[in-house]
């Protein structure tokens, strides 16, 4: 017996032995740590939608909150509107967001070093800012929009509608332009142009090339970022509650809502969220199949190249007239809206077009004076860049791992790295809550920073996986053949090629996390303040102005770090 | 002259009995004024006594811990009044949304962690003591509050108002009472919280139902909301920004503290005054695994005493104290008179899912 345990362990002890030989026992450990933090309080909450008792009691497992969200009649008209909301929020803002890439990577479009890094800015805003710019945009009576096209070009009745499931898709489409943006920057950026220049020495056009060489290519990016954002659009709450709900348009998360905020029973909320991660791992089983063959999509090979702007010729009026449109109507106009907000009194038509005779500074002097803005900013400043850098770096290994080690079921990180997209935020929190209940983290910054790490890892990990994927094998090939290690592939092929999504990647979860209330909210401790609760906390209240004001304060304290960076310290944010 | 002496003697008759009468009244009034003074400095000395004693054990506890759904404005305020009443105890605060405190409160009570002392809001104290997780905690100065609750203190009161756009409506043409609301007449003018979300509209259906004990009449009230067939909001601060905004002439329900703020700020609101507040409690629930209990208690017994009543009124918050005028007690804010209408179903209060699909799902739908 003990003859067979010992050769059982020297078997296991030469696998280990083979597997770090390989050199992929590090990245493999790191990933199943990163994973084990992931899985955990997605197995938590996945836990308590066995059991159907309210908070506080125990009345063992049960199968019955399933039996009712399954025979919920109102299952499937939610589901269809949230995959309309989702399907085409994440259609616009990836398509809109690739377009602009492609734009300034790649086109002698004018102007653009001007506005390279414009379609950033709208993440920079809350997203709950974006919303209240819109309605008072698009509200059928009240809004500017059809007030000014009734007022001055005598059209007769409201045009838009704010309440509407095209104006929800509108809103967060646009939401979605940054990601689409930041994903299919670097691919474009990191091109060989000798795929292109083959094209046109064979009589294409640049448009035609664009759409049969350039494009394609770019395929496992966009896909990813389109997966991305048609989760966050099945999560989604604001959008949905805020422009939806008056118009009677429901959507499958407010369900999960409704559950944990009127029926305070987190077992039904998480077997409701059960639904959204079945349907998350259908479209990542999607995403895998289409991108199986993932050397197809390699445009960074071994071979020496220089990435250069293509001539569109006549072209570049339009890609700018692209540019200039999204400028005005995509970040101009909503951030002029919330200017004028925060500097009148109150918002209605007429009071609006007042303005500046009618200014005041009490929003503004009312939120620098608010208790916890400053010292809110100060921790959410330090934790998200703490965070972003340490969720990136471990989105990268764990991408590594899966598609330059030659482990058996690595795969398996592609879902657990991506489940915690699949969780409306308030259940995630939870899971996130019962994890550290307990332990010496809970009510610190790091019970906090954990949280945001498990929240925004589906980021860095799709964005390394896709960008990974375009970097031929052979690279990695050549430096196993001269007897590297995994750390000198990783440290010195892998990521400085992949350098300028890593930028992208960081500064996309640093403003995530900076602005976030979803998760801050259940794992912030009394004492530490986080920034962006302070701004929710104005909304919620009522005080449209206020967070308005708040909103503009944070909006340019980050276009001037942004610049800075850029422009001072040439920080490569993502060009 | 005689006839004159008897006129002058009837009036003199008269004016004695008036005189009488007057002065009845008068000393009955000192009386009761004399009696509600001395029953309030009794309940303020009960304070002072109660406080006193708390104060001492509160100083060797050393903090209070506080989760609340009130703005951290309101909450810094209110701490700061309260630390500068009693040093050496200090204070900190989390501020969430009622189920955010609900299942933060819950999950750690669960879980054995003593990591709060008094919840500050409306409707989630009463789930998490439906929870167990409520320290029972009967204030001395109960006979000075509007609404009392033997286990939690009510420091304070939602009330509900019926606001509309002074720009969209006139007040000839406002509702007048909450049922005319229903009226087929402001079809389109109207937009209401959601009823099914355990809001401030289900808070108030509870009420009218407790007060009308007319299952007739209630039916048909919410009947008719349900066919006007308005907006219906998840966000009662967000119904409120488009009624100012125009987009809607009239808001159900409304919240007095809100109607007053815009109008100060010189938003196109008011209010019906001829329609009853509806009065929710804020409680001051003691958590039953609290580190600071007697910390949490002084906090709650100074919190209703005038001092802290005049904090909570600095602030904007409703005074749950009878007889404390302030700019947002219903005294002042309402005609002479006005009868209030709580909210005082138990089931509501503990179980607002269960009350819903029992009363109003069965007219309402989802």
């Amino acid at each position: 017996m003990a003859k067979d345990i010992a050769a059982e362990a020297a078997v296991n002890w030469r696998w280990v032995k083979l597997i770090y030989k390989q050199g992929t026992l590090i990245p493999l450990f790191a990933s199943i740590i990163a994973g084990s933090l992931i899985i955990a309080p997605v197995l938590i909450v996945l836990s308590r939608s066995l059991t159907t008792a309210r908070l506080g009691t125990f009345v063992g497992l049960t199968g019955e909150n399933y039996v009712r969200v399954f025979t919920d009649p109102k299952l499937l008209p939610m589901l269809w509107n949230s995959l309309i909301y989702a399907a085409g929020s994440a259609t616009i803002g990836t398509v809109l967001g690739g377009l602009l890439a492609w734009i300034l990577a790649r086109t002698n479009t004018p102007g653009k070093a001007l506005v390279e890094l414009m379609p950033l800015y709208p993440i920079l805003m809350p997203p709950i800012m974006k919303n209240i710019a819109w309605i008072l945009l698009l509200a059928p009576k009240a809004g500017i929009l059809n007030n000014l096209l009734i007022e001055y070009f005598g059209v007769q009745g409201p045009v838009f509608n704010a309440f509407s499931m095209a104006a929800m898709i509108w809103v967060f489409g646009l939401a979605c332009v940054p990601l689409g943006y930041l994903f299919l920057l670097p691919v474009f950026l990191s091109f060989d142009p000798s795929l292109e220049e083959s094209a046109y020495i064979a009589g294409s056009k640049p448009i035609h090339t664009a759409l049969r060489i350039t494009f394609p290519l770019a395929i496992p990016a966009f896909l990813s970022a389109l997966v991305l954002n048609f989760l966050r659009g099945l999560r989604s709450f604001e959008t949905p509650v805020l422009q939806g709900s008056p118009a009677g348009i429901q959507v499958f998360v407010s369900r999960v809502y409704d559950a944990m905020s009127v029926d305070y029973n987190p077992g039904l909320g998480t077997a409701y969220s059960t639904v959204l991660v079945a349907l998350s791992i259908l479209v990542l089983l999607f995403y895998t199949r289409i991108t199986r063959f993932s050397e197809r999509y390699a445009t960074i090979t071994g071979k020496g190249y220089r990435v250069k702007a293509i001539d569109i010729g006549k072209w570049k009026y339009v890609t700018f007239l692209v540019v200039f449109s999204y400028f005005l109507v995509g970040i101009v106009i909503p951030f002029l809206v919330l200017i004028v907000v925060s500097l009148i009194p109150y918002y209605d038509f007429e009071t609006f077009m007042k303005f500046p005779a009618n200014m005041v500074l009490t929003n503004f002097y009312r939120v620098m004076r608010h208790p916890s803005f400053v010292t809110g900013l100060y921790n959410s400043l330090t934790l998200s860049v703490t965070i972003a850098v340490i969720t990136v770096l471990m989105g990268i290994v764990m991408a590594f791992t899966m598609y330059r080690t030659r482990t058996y079921g690595t795969k398996i990180f592609e879902f657990i790295g991506t489940l915690p997209l699949a969780f409306p935020p308030l259940v995630l929190s939870l899971g996130l809550v019962i994890v550290f209940l307990g332990t010496p983290l809970y009510n610190t910054l790091w019970a906090l920073g954990l949280g945001l790490f498990v929240a925004y890892f589906p980021y860095a990990l799709r964005n390394a996986s896709g960008s990974i994927v375009n970097i031929h094998r052979e690279l990695d090939e050549a430096a196993w053949v001269h007897g590297a290690r995994w750390r000198h592939v990783f440290f010195k092929i892998t990521l400085p090629i992949l350098k300028p999504s890593v930028a992208g990647a960081f500064f996309y979860i640093f403003i995530e996390a900076i602005r976030n209330i979803d998760v801050a909210v259940l794992l912030s401790a009394p004492g530490h303040e986080y920034g962006p609760v302070t701004l929710f906390e104005y909304f919620r209240v009522g005080q449209w102005a206020e967070a308005a004001a708040g909103g503009v304060i944070y909006l340019l304290i980050l276009i001037v770090a942004v610049s800075v960076a850029k422009f001072v310290f040439q920080v490569k944010l993502s060009l | 002259m005689k006839r004159n002496s008897k006129l002058n003697l009837k009036g003199d008759t008269d004016m004695a009995k008036r005189t009488s009468t007057a002065s009845a009244v008068l000393v009955l009034s000192l009386v009761a004024f004399g009696g509600a003074a001395l029953a309030a400095s009794a309940e303020d000395d009960s304070f002072n006594k109660v406080s006193a004693g708390l104060y001492e054990k509160a100083k060797q506890e050393g903090s209070v811990i506080i989760y609340s759904v009130w703005d951290v404005e309101h909450l810094v305020k209110i701490t700061e009044a309260f630390s500068k009443r009693f040093p050496g105890i200090k204070t900190s605060y989390w501020q969430g949304r009622n189920p955010e405190i609900v299942t933060r409160v819950v999950i750690e009570f669960q879980a054995n962690n003593p990591s709060v002392d008094a919840i500050l809001s409306d409707n989630a104290p009463p789930v998490i003591r439906a929870a167990g997780a409520i320290m029972p905690y009967e204030t001395v100065q109960k006979n000075l509050l509007i609404l009392h609750d033997p286990t939690m203190p009510v420091v304070s009161l939602q009330i509900q108002t019926l606001s509309y756009n002074t720009k969209k409506l006139k007040a000839a043409d406002a509702p007048k009472t909450w049922e005319d609301v229903a009226n087929a007449k402001y079809k389109g003018m109207v937009a209401l919280d959601d009823p099914m979300r355990a809001g401030p509209l289900s808070s108030m259906l509870a009420g009218l139902k407790g007060l009308w004990k007319d299952d007739a009449r209630w039916t048909k009230f919410v009947q008719g909301l349900k066919a006007l067939n308005v907006p219906l909001h998840k966000s009662t601060s967000a119904m409120m920004r488009l009624l100012v905004a125009g987009e809607y002439a009239i808001g159900m329900p409304t919240l007095l503290h809100d109607t007053l703020e815009e109008k100060e700020t010189g938003s196109p609101i008011d209010y019906a005054k001829t329609a009853p507040p509806i009065v929710f409690p804020r409680y001051a629930g003691i958590y039953a695994k609290a580190p600071h209990p007697n910390a949490a208690k002084l906090l709650t017994e100074w919190l209703i005493s005038i001092e802290g009543q005049r904090t909570l009124d600095a602030v904007g918050r409703e005074s749950s104290r009878k007889g404390f005028r302030s700019k947002a007690s219903i005294d002042t804010a309402f005609p002479k008179g006005t009868r209030s209408i709580p909210v005082e179903d138990k089931l509501f209060l503990e179980d607002p899912k269960k009350w819903l699909d029992t009363n109003v799902k069965p007219i309402w739908g989802e």
